[in-house]
């Protein structure tokens, strides 16, 4: 493979590897527990940011770039950093908008959230440096490895640590969904009110599927931030969010494998593949014709096939013969 | 003091155009129980058929007309090939939700393959300050709100003193019971459609003709700002929408001009928060309160 084949290949793997992540967060959220999350762009912003921030260094104040809370930490921990913000938002946001709203309007006012964070981030410029948004990210563990940020070699070495970061996060969204946690959160997607008859605290379900969920995104938005080493408030507009649902619902909401799928689909199949379309038109156009095309093929498959690729699992548990 | 009075009357503005919109979403969503996402893109869309009509140097009321005309069909024609037959199909509450995005995105899309990314303004004679006490509004804006005035108390003859709005209010409360006591509901839908549509329509010129230009994304940014005033009020309700536009109208625009332009729209998104917080099913609510057991 020639160096040029090389890069893309590598860039694209990352991007499948955070795909993934992703949703597999989301798919927790909406396709096992029932939480319209339209915020959940916002998770992986945060995880981006904070691994942003806390690899960054402390802000000085000539710089060119402004924010809070820089630190020189090594590398594994601004993944962990970005995943324990990402779960901590998710609880604070859980707190007001899942509470004691109705699920319509929690999925309204999660849009809102998710329009409010992009509102802060762009207008209160000590944050995270406003709509320019860092840049300069450094990339970890360069000097370590004695090769160069940004040579191939420490591209193919990044490949390795997501797909460490992507098993890890498989292995943590598959623990929940295939204990008896994951049983009431279906459970309770599927009828609240007998979930809740039974005794099951609701709201703590749903605040767990959005913490659990919200750290796993916030952890692939770090890695992203890595990648491309700059982050800003164009980077997570809602119609990422988009892309991640209709993944979900394409692939097989509610089912790891078919969600997985969705993501090679829509975000890394569809939206990869306008890169090596020629270009025709006005300069948005491919762009526009794309965006089209995923709400089409959404469509398309809400009405013929609404369970996605691979459907979820219909669960049997033997008849009840008590013991 | 005086920036007070000028934020106040700019905050009367936008809550007329928000009014006109939120009243039409409200309707769309009390007969037919969906969160109409793509309402904002129609109103786009219907503001580049004013946009053609004022280059054709018709003025702005045929601008307002043809704008309304297209929202009206196109709502309709909207409901009955795209949202009735999911609804007919089985699809639920959070599936319409979605199926409504997608309907956003692709028309808001489609408007960018055609219109590029280039801001357009309506061909219509320069706006003339006018003083009405404390205020200063230009023609556009005394239009803008006496349209507004004419649709709600349009909105309320309607509900309130015909047969029509009787049927239409009877549906939004129990569509199946409607049905039983022979209203023919299917009809009421189609025209509910065809009403609130035109209400969107105009609400896109109207949105359009207040602010110096537009582009294809400038009514899919305003459906926030919609759904906030909506939700506000209480989810299906005609008079709770209005109720809405103007809290979150006047609140936007004062405090953008007494705290800071930046966050004119984050007090909205934080009065809406405050609101579901103390009253979960927003000020005016009685049908949305009963909607929740059809929708579970």
């Amino acid at each position: 493979m020639s160096l040029a084949w090389q890069f893309y290949v590598s860039t694209l793997l990352i991007y499948v590897g955070v795909d993934i992540m992703a949703v597999w967060a989301l798919n927790l959220q909406l396709g096992v527990a029932g939480v319209l999350n339209f915020a959940f762009i916002v998770f992986q912003a945060a995880g981006a940011y904070t691994a942003a921030v806390v690899t960054l260094g402390p802000a000085s104040r000539t710089g060119f770039q402004h924010y809070v809370g820089g630190a020189n930490w090594p590398f594994p921990l601004p993944v962990l950093a970005a995943a324990v913000v990402g779960a901590v938002l998710a609880l604070v946001i859980g707190l007001f908008s899942l509470r004691r709203l109705r699920n319509d309007y929690q999925a309204i006012v999660m849009l809102v959230v998710s329009l409010i964070a992009t509102l802060i981030a762009t207008n209160d410029v000590g944050l995270v440096n406003g709509s320019n948004g860092l840049s300069l990210v450094p990339k970890p563990l360069a000097s370590v490895l004695g090769v160069s940020p940004y040579g191939i070699q420490y591209q193919w070495f990044f490949v390795g640590v997501t797909a460490v970061i992507c098993v890890l996060a498989y292995w943590f969204i598959n623990r929940i969904t295939s204990s008896p946690l994951g049983r009431s959160l279906r459970a309770m997607r599927d009828n609240e009110q007998v979930a809740a008859a039974l005794g099951k605290n609701v709201l703590w379900l749903r605040l767990l599927a959005m913490m659990a969920g919200g750290a796993v995104a916030a952890a692939s938005g770090a890695i992203l931030v890595v990648l491309i080493t700059a982050w800003s408030p164009s980077s997570w507009l809602f119609p990422e969010t988009f892309s991640y649902l209709a993944a979900v619902i394409i692939g097989g909401s509610g089912n790891n494998l078919g969600a997985m799928l969705g993501a090679l689909l829509v975000p890394v199949g569809f939206l990869e593949a306008a890169r090596f379309m020629p270009s025709f038109g006005n300069p948005n156009l491919v762009g526009a014709l794309q965006w089209i095309a995923v709400g089409a093929l959404l469509l398309i498959f809400l009405w013929f096939w609404p369970r996605g690729v691979i459907p979820e699992r219909r669960r049997r548990f033997p008849a009840g013969r008590s013991d | 003091m005086s920036v007070f009075w000028a934020s106040l009357g700019f905050g009367v503005v936008t809550a007329s155009i928000l009014a006109i919109a939120a009243v039409g979403f409200t309707l769309q969503f009390g007969a037919t129980n969906i969160f109409n996402l793509a309402y904002g893109d129609v109103m786009s869309a219907a503001a580049f058929v004013g946009y053609l009509v004022t280059q054709a140097h018709l003025g702005l009321w045929a601008a307002l007309l043809a704008g309304g005309a297209f929202g009206s069909v196109f709502s309709a024609l909207l409901n009955r090939l795209v949202y009735a037959p999911f609804i007919r199909r089985g699809t639920r509450l959070f599936g319409m939700i979605i199926v409504s995005i997608a309907v956003s995105l692709m028309l808001a899309n489609t408007m960018q393959a055609i219109w590029g990314a280039n801001f357009y303004s309506l061909a219509i004679p320069p706006a003339r300050p006018f003083r009405i006490g404390p205020f200063i509004f230009t023609t556009i804006q005394l239009v803008i709100i006496a349209i507004a005035i004419a649709a709600m108390a349009g909105v309320h003859l309607l509900l309130r003193h015909t047969r029509l709005g009787r049927a239409m209010r009877a549906t939004a409360n129990d569509a199946t019971l409607a049905r039983n006591c022979g209203i023919r509901t299917d009809l009421v839908v189609d025209v509910v459609w065809l009403l609130s549509g035109f209400l969107c329509g105009i609400g896109g010129v109207v949105l359009v003709a207040n602010v110096t230009s537009f582009d294809y994304g400038t009514g899919g940014n305003f459906i926030i700002l919609i759904l906030t005033a909506a939700v506000l009020g209480g989810v299906g309700q005609p008079y709770g929408a209005m109720l809405g536009a103007l809290v979150i109208g006047v609140a936007s625009e004062v405090s953008a001009a007494i705290i800071t332009p930046a966050y004119k729209e984050l007090i909205a998104f934080v009065i809406l928060v405050v609101v579901l917080l103390i009253r979960p099913q927003g000020i005016l609510s009685e049908i949305a309160a009963q909607k929740e057991v059809v929708a579970a």
